[in-house]
């Protein structure tokens, strides 16, 4: 690499500090003296890449392994892609500023379906064959993990080796396996066959999918007699023996979310039917406080944030919450760490709660309603009642909070008129509840903002058969809303439909999407979930060129016994037994109780004996 | 007990912001478990005050930032502490105390020092710009006033570059290194980067006559120190120390 000419273009793009790297704590060592340096790229700008806890654990996890040099990538900003080009300069880990091409292992994180033009555009950057086909025995392995990785087939062709679940054990495995198979001088499909014995090593190459005359998938078979007929995914069973970093590094710049994120759990047991982690992150396992105070204890000395977040998909589920809270707290006061909880509930939100964490600083408040109506909160077993909210922005505007957030959904499964107009209700409840708050305890300048986007069924959810709105659909809504909540004190944001549909296309996708991924790439899009750079010509265009509609994928609703482009997956969740029942009940407005009071027989048992708490 | 801190911020860290720097510094005196004081009020915050920033891709050996405890501390245990907490770049030379009742660093300091050097970049090699210094420098004296377009967020102004420049010289061993002495603390301050695309393009230097900035050509700016006068001499903030 041509350090001077990367140092002269870096003067002249915006924010250079995201391709510096030399943060603290960032991990050093000398590329010569491992056997394998493995790139964990990030498609997306740094900022949002190293906000990502999953980057945070495993970056530090493989570099306590002697034989690893884990280095971080991510996708360059349109205008350094552009100089990048223009000067030759190839795709670059952060801490070497080695070229990608370089390593062994490539390793992108798959968070967001609007990420997979990014994932082409890096691999093109860097120089490495986009399909697997075409990498040769002296190219990096492309492997991928993350939520999007449970349906991979849009980025089947480009991907060689595919991590399904949580990747502590198993990317320690598949490293012990490249380290002997690099000594053993075998062939490249060598290595592959072999990973694919690894429990929760999926290589799609190794399975044909055959479609139906209509364009549905009719079966999906191993053409490796070495690979299991279904993957399954990986669980880690001990929160508190498993990995988990002591010291992070500590960007310059300011990023999404720049603190210590101290993980509470792993998966959630309210069973809301159109959440995806919620199904695929199963089953809840939970880190003692005995563990959290020591990791928080020992990454507040070594990062020196003055802000920490307890992060999981329901953190107020946590069992003793607030006795945590209030010990982190008393611990911390003095060193004034802030708290906060990023996804709270509003049912077991309380009062006293709320006091304790304002007391070094004041965060956000934001809530999840997600549906406007009761009924439509049944059907989406979202187990939140007005009751709930009412009470909680009540105490938050009585203790000092003069801001709140809403999320909702629109487009969901059986949504009518009512349910839109209850999202405007509860805008309008929220801002009695403030006005009914004593003068003397509420702070001045309301705001309310409701945040609706648009549903997107995605695959291993009780919605996975349904289409989504359409455009114009979600347009209407959109504008219904826009006049419903035009009220002071309350902003409303929604999102655009065109970046809605596309999600809907690419998270229920086959492989033949792959060709259309290809085609958009070409087309110039990139960075399709930034709103500014979404190219909606691109992508219809790639369509067209390849003779495929998005409306099978997105508008289309499905038999029960379709075959689905994932069946091959086993999330641990079953199909039938589970997800279809569920999407019954769903249309009956029949809720299922949070699983912690009652096994709902969801099938993740079928996985590990006990490996439910 | 308030303690003034030298420190540089060197290549590796060189395109770090203002904004970024001092995060940093905040986050490292946290790691360092030096007792800094916070603020009154609704949201809190470290008691610590800097100097001019320094501008994005240039390279300081001295940079100063002052900050108040609240418990008087060992100044050598607080060097050695801070220096361990510091990211790789940024290195902490000296720390003294300082008077309570100092003015801001900010309102003293009148001079910066930066020493430049410019290159050409060519698409296959890097080689050393030919340019006539001697020429650039003689075109600046030879030009009365030198009006330049300012740019800031709000609004586009044109400012004599000559009020700006205390002095500009040629190192007397080293024919490409050019010395430039920038006045600080007023509305009339330039970048050290105007100052070079405009006596380059004064002496018809420039690559291209026509670009509007350096891009064209390789420039390395160090700022080498912040100065102020005290009866009629130059010091540095250093000479502020109590006792």
């Amino acid at each position: 690499m041509d350090k001077l000419r990367l140092d002269h273009i870096m003067g002249q793009v915006t924010k250079p500090v995201r391709y510096m790297g030399n943060e603290y704590n960032m991990v050093v060592k000398d590329p010569s003296q491992v056997s394998i340096r493995f790139a964990f790229a990030f498609p997306d700008v740094y900022e949002v890449g190293m906000s990502h806890l999953g980057m945070k654990i495993l970056y530090h996890q493989l570099n306590e392994r002697d034989d690893t040099y884990c280095e971080r990538v991510f996708a360059p900003w349109v205008d350094m892609e552009e100089k990048m080009r223009q000067e030759d300069i190839p795709l670059f880990a952060l801490e070497t500023k080695s070229p990608v091409s370089n390593f062994d292992i490539v390793g992108f994180t798959l968070q967001y379906e609007m990420s997979y033009t990014n994932i082409l555009n890096m691999l093109d950057l860097a120089g490495i064959p986009l399909l697997t086909k075409e990498r040769g025995e002296d190219h990096p392995f492309v492997l991928v993990g993350g939520p999007c990785a449970y349906n991979v087939e849009p980025l089947a062709d480009f991907v060689d080796l595919v991590a399904l679940g949580e990747g502590e054990e198993l990317t320690e495995e598949l490293l012990d396996l490249y380290g002997e198979w690099k000594d053993s001088g075998e062939s490249r499909n060598a290595f592959l066959e072999r990973s694919a014995g690894i429990p929760g090593i999926y290589v799609p190459s190794f399975y044909d999918v055959s479609y139906l005359e209509d364009g549905r998938v009719s079966e999906i078979i191993p053409n490796n007699s070495a690979v299991p007929k279904r993957v399954a995914k990986r669980i880690v069973r001990d929160m508190d023996s498993v990995y988990f970093p002591e010291r992070i590094i500590v960007p310059f710049m300011d990023i999404v979310h720049d603190r210590i994120m101290l993980e509470l759990f792993r998966g959630c047991t309210r069973g809301c039917r159109f959440c995806q982690a919620g199904m695929i992150y199963r089953p809840i396992r939970e880190r003692s406080p005995e563990k959290l105070l020591e990791l928080a204890e020992k990454l507040v000395r070594s990062t020196g944030y003055e802000e920490m977040s307890l992060s999981s998909l329901s953190s107020s589920d946590y069992p003793g919450l607030e006795q945590l809270v209030r010990q982190l707290m008393s611990r911390f006061e003095e060193d004034r760490v802030a708290l906060s909880l990023p996804s709270l509930r509003l049912d077991s939100f309380e009062k006293e709660f709320i006091e304790e964490m304002q007391k070094v600083r004041k965060t956000g408040l934001t809530f999840a309603p997600e549906a406007g109506s009761q009924r439509l909160r049944d059907v989406i077993n979202k187990g939140v009642t007005e009751e709930d909210l009412v009470k909680t922005v009540s105490d938050s505007f009585a203790s000092g909070w003069n801001s709140v957030k809403l999320y909702f959904m629109i487009g969901l499964p059986t949504e009518t008129e009512e349910d839109l107009k209850g999202i405007a209700d509860l805008a309008k409840l929220v801002k009695d509840c403030y006005y009914q708050t004593d003068k003397e305890k509420r702070q001045k300048g309301l705001k309310i903002t409701i945040s609706a986007s648009s549903f997107v069924p995605k695959p291993f959810t009780p919605f996975q058969w349904e289409p989504q709105d359409t455009m114009e659909q979600l347009r209407e809504k959109q504008q219904y809303l826009r006049s419903a909540l035009r009220i002071k004190n309350v902003d409303y944001n929604w999102h655009d439909s065109e970046v809605s549909y596309m999600e809907a296309v690419f998270a229920r996708g086959d492989r033949r999407l792959g060709q259309v991924l290809l085609s958009a790439w070409q087309n110039g899009a990139r960075f399709d979930g930034w709103t500014e750079h979404f190219n909606w010509d691109a992508w219809k265009k790639a369509f067209e060129d390849n003779n495929l509609q998005p409306e099978f994928y997105a508008y289309r609703r499905r038999k029960k016994d379709e075959v689905f482009p994932w069946d091959h997956i086993d999330t641990g969740v079953s199909k039938a037994s589970f997800l279809w029942m569920e999407w019954q009940k769903a249309q009956k407005a029949e809720t299922t109780p949070d699983c912690r009071l009652n096994c709902t027989g969801c099938g993740i048992q079928r996985l590990g004996e006990g490996l439910c708490q | 007990m308030r303690v003034l801190l030298e420190y540089t911020r060197e290549e590796r860290v060189k395109y770090i912001s203002h904004l970024d720097l001092m995060r940093s510094m905040q986050r490292a005196i946290r790691r360092a478990g030096i007792p800094i004081a916070y603020s009154q009020g609704f949201n809190p915050h470290p008691v610590m005050a800097f100097t001019s920033a320094l501008s994005v891709g240039v390279t300081s050996e001295r940079e100063y930032a002052d900050i108040v405890l609240t418990e008087s501390m060992s100044i050598a245990v607080l060097k050695e502490q801070l220096n361990h907490a510091l990211p790789k770049g940024i290195t902490l030379r000296e720390a003294i105390v300082i008077d309570e009742k100092t003015p801001s660093l900010m309102s003293l300091v009148e001079r910066a020092d930066y020493e430049l050097r410019v290159d050409l970049l060519d698409k296959d090699q890097t080689r050393q710009a030919e340019i006539d210094w001697n020429k650039a420098i003689e075109a600046y004296e030879n030009t009365a006033e030198i009006w330049i377009e300012k740019k800031s967020k709000k609004r586009v102004s044109t400012v004599n570059l000559k009020d700006g420049v205390w002095d500009i010289r040629i190192d007397e061993e080293n024919p490409s290194l050019v010395h430039l002495e920038m006045k600080l603390g007023n509305k009339g301050s330039v970048k050290p980067d105007s100052v070079i695309h405009a006596i380059l393009k004064l002496s018809e230097q420039l690559p291209n006559p026509e670009a509007e900035d350096l891009s064209d050509l390789r420039v390395s700016i160090n700022r080498t120190g912040l100065y102020f006068q005290r009866n009629g001499k130059w010091i540095t903030p250093l000479a502020l120390k109590k006792g």
